[in-house]
């Protein structure tokens, strides 16, 4: 039986994939249909292994988390529930292993930005791989709706434009309240529009 | 039972990119930019101009690599695409085809993976604190004189790229995205992000 190993190399991270071809896909000798195990080595950090379903899952979280980080976007990926969740932490990108050992903590791993950028490479490299025939579930790239946007600018900035916009106004309205109303000599109000009865009177003409 | 084993090179990637007729078939066709997306896709040409001492040489001969000689056929064509940058001092009106924002991408990306372990060195906390404060000292001069030979000073944006308190951050987020276009999936994701809305 052919074991087929692959391997993705970066400067802090090593990524390794071993599997059989899937000949009832139609899958030739040299394509990874079924993928038996991984191996991820990042530098300072132990050694992680799994399965199919744990790489999955942390393709699910590091690959959108660096879509919304291209972005200017840094948010979490991932629930209580999640086996991977990555989350920004300070200066630093905080990825969160549960195991599906029973009675194992999670595993916490800090990475600065450059090896986060090493992981994604070999993720990318992973998935886009033509002899890799896994299909992957994961979310296309697309432009981020506004509301996530907005969230990157600070809380004064994203206010400041309708306060002031609202203060103008009002100040107008004040303005506007401040202006004497026109009066006839002997003190009454002057009609708001004089000349009204006689257009009506030329119209019904 | 046979093993197999096979290394995926990191360069090869770099080094074998396919024309780019070819690889507009799993392409999104109708990539317009607006505003900022001009403005930002101009800015992280400017900084790996500012990586790279022979930038401008660098990035033609990425275009006849990349099979984009019909895109930009020499140094003018390509610098009037990057004039559709409203920031710049001698700026074009109306927005840039698909195609060419397409090739710029492309280019873009191509550029960043070739200078991805220059990235890699300037986002790492590993390396010696001094020698990175150097290396972010060199970039914040090149990008500086860039940006003030090129973009209209008048502009608030501008003002604050050449800010000396509110450049920095800009300047980590731009290489970070460098980092992040770098590699095979890079195209896909600078271009979602480059088509996000304005907030």
């Amino acid at each position: 039986m052919l074991n087929l190993s692959f391997r993705y190399d970066q400067t802090a991270v090593r990524l390794q994939v071993e599997g059989l071809p899937d000949f009832s896909a139609g899958h030739g000798d040299g394509a990874l249909g079924i993928l038996s195990g991984w191996r991820l080595q990042l530098v300072g950090s132990p050694e992680l292994e799994g399965k199919l379903e744990h790489l999955q899952a942390l393709m699910a979280a590091v690959l959108p988390y660096s879509r919304h980080r291209i972005s200017g976007v840094s948010r979490a990926f991932g629930d209580e529930t999640s086996v991977v969740v990555i989350s920004p932490v300070g200066d630093r990108h905080q990825l969160l292993l549960r195991s599906s050992q029973p009675n194992v903590p999670p595993l916490t791993l800090h990475l600065d930005d450059a090896e986060l950028a090493d992981l994604v490479r070999c993720l990318d490299d992973l998935r886009l791989d033509s002899r890799v025939q896994v299909h992957w579930e994961l979310p296309m790239d697309y432009p981020l709706p506004r509301k996530e946007l907005a969230e990157r600018v600070p809380l004064g900035q994203r206010l400041a434009a309708p306060l002031m916009g609202g203060a103008a106004l009002v100040l107008v309205a004040g303005l506007g309240l401040l202006l004497p109303v026109p009066r006839n000599p002997d003190g009454t109000l002057s009609p708001a529009t004089p000349n009204a009865p006689e257009l009506q009177s030329r119209s019904d003409r | 039972m046979i093993n197999a084993t096979t290394t995926s090179d990191p360069s090869s990637t770099v080094q074998s990119q396919k024309p780019f007729e070819q690889k507009q078939s799993g392409v999104q066709s109708n990539t317009v930019l607006g505003r900022r997306g001009l403005e930002r896709l101009d800015l992280l040409l400017l900084v790996v101009e500012s990586l790279d001492l022979n930038g401008g040489e660098a990035m033609l001969w990425a275009t006849n690599q990349l099979g984009l000689q019909k895109q930009f056929p020499n140094r003018v064509e390509l610098w009037k695409r990057r004039c559709h940058n409203p920031l710049r001092r001698a700026t074009r009106r109306g927005e840039l085809s698909s195609i060419d924002t397409e090739a710029l991408l492309r280019l873009l990306c191509f550029m960043a993976s070739r200078l991805y372990p220059l990235l890699h060195q300037l986002l790492s906390s590993r390396e010696p604190e001094e020698l990175n404060l150097q290396r972010w000292t060199l970039l914040d001069q090149r990008l500086r004189d860039l940006i003030e030979e090129r973009m209209n000073p008048r502009r608030g944006a501008v003002q604050l790229l050449l800010s000396p308190e509110q450049s920095q951050p800009i300047q980590r987020e731009l290489v970070l995205t460098l980092a992040l276009a770098a590699g095979n999936g890079g195209v896909d994701r600078l271009r979602a992000s480059l088509l996000d809305p304005t907030p």
